[in-house]
């Protein structure tokens, strides 16, 4: 976290105006921030949740629909104490070449399992929140799932949130 | 998504590869880290690297005093590779 | 593409907005690639009919005739990516 690392460029350069180009409207811009909730207690006694759109959900369950023309609207719960080999990978739109050789390049649930022993963070949430993120209605998104998965978060009493979106 | 977490009274953070992305949604907190699409947290193995990814986040998550603010981490692509592929000889993941 | 541009599109009858979409959509971002994946998967489905093997035209009738309009759309999409995925050739590793 040093200064000169703000020049880090991103791999991937100019991805919003590529999607932004190649599928009108589907990226959500906003001109407005968020006013920063802040932590009630000590990290090392916070239950953290973790929120990922890659994808990721638990053998057996309902796969997400990466055929959908307009994308899919639905989220999992990922029991936080699972392991990698109980959980696969159902999106086509990001690379998962690494994440099919060890899931916590894109979904760190035994790190995050670590920390949680660790004392570094108080625990984990029961459930981790998975989607894909595949929406060609951000507007739709941004009422339903945005929502209902924030809901589900404070639901678990998480008193933090790390996100990553694929 | 992280703006109607954080709206609930829930301090978020999220890491992030794609800085512009990131610029125009505005999340209130996130950490970008110049890596490949899809390995966000870095390497196949490499424990390390994936758990400083996060301590990093975290870390934000704790100190960031001004919503919308982009945090950056030390680290290099490149050499999270070089290191991953070492990683990979030595527990035999790779010949 | 937002919902409103498709719905724009369909009430001008611009079908080249709809079908550049569809391109898009199936070619992951790449619109020569889309085309491809759209004759490949046709392609595919002829390759399993030269020999006029016997099928289950019963269940065909039954499920066009029972199942409503939205259901079948949605099928479509996924036999494209079943032909798509049987052809051998799966371009869908998410590079951008």
């Amino acid at each position: 976290m040093t200064a000169h690392s703000n020049e880090a460029q991103q791999m991937r350069p100019g991805l919003w105006e590529t999607i932004n180009e190649r599928y009108p409207g589907s990226m959500i811009t906003k001109d407005d921030l968020v006013p920063l909730a802040h932590l009630s207690k000590p990290l090392s006694e916070a239950r953290l949740t973790f929120v990922s759109s890659a994808g990721v959900q638990p053998r057996g369950t309902m796969p997400f629909d990466v055929a959908h023309p307009i994308g899919d609207y639905s989220f999992r719960r990922v029991p936080s104490n699972s392991s990698p080999a109980g959980l696969e990978i159902h999106q086509i739109k990001y690379p998962t070449n690494g994440a099919h050789r060890d899931l916590n390049v894109i979904f760190p649930i035994e790190r995050l399992q670590e920390l949680a022993v660790a004392g570094v963070v108080g625990g984990l949430t029961p459930n981790f929140f998975s989607f894909i993120g595949y929406q060609m209605d951000p507007a739709r998104f941004e009422r339903t799932l945005a929502e209902e998965i924030a809901e589900a978060v404070v639901a678990e009493r998480a008193d933090a949130a790390l996100l990553c979106p694929a | 998504m992280q703006r109607a977490i954080e709206r609930k009274g829930i301090p978020t953070v999220s890491i992030t590869v794609a800085r512009d992305v990131t610029q125009h949604c505005q999340p209130p907190r996130a950490l970008f880290v110049p890596f490949m699409m899809g390995h966000h947290f870095g390497v196949p193995f490499h424990r390390e690297l994936q758990q400083r990814i996060i301590l990093a986040a975290l870390d934000h998550l704790v100190m960031a005093r001004r919503s919308g603010e982009i945090e950056t981490i030390p680290v290099t692509w490149a050499q999270a590779r070089r290191e991953g592929k070492a990683i990979e000889q030595a527990i035999g993941q790779r010949d | 593409m937002s919902i409103q541009y498709l719905k724009d599109a369909v009430a001008n009858n611009d079908f080249e907005k709809l079908i550049r979409y569809l391109r898009l959509h199936l070619g992951d971002g790449n619109e020569a690639a889309g085309r491809k994946e759209i004759e490949k998967a046709w392609v595919e489905a002829l390759k399993l009919l030269l020999d006029v093997p016997p099928t289950d035209r019963a269940f065909i009738l039954e499920t066009l005739e029972r199942k409503d309009a939205a259901t079948l759309a949605h099928l479509f999409f996924y036999l494209h990516f079943y032909f798509v995925k049987r052809s051998g050739e799966w371009i869908h590793d998410g590079t951008l």
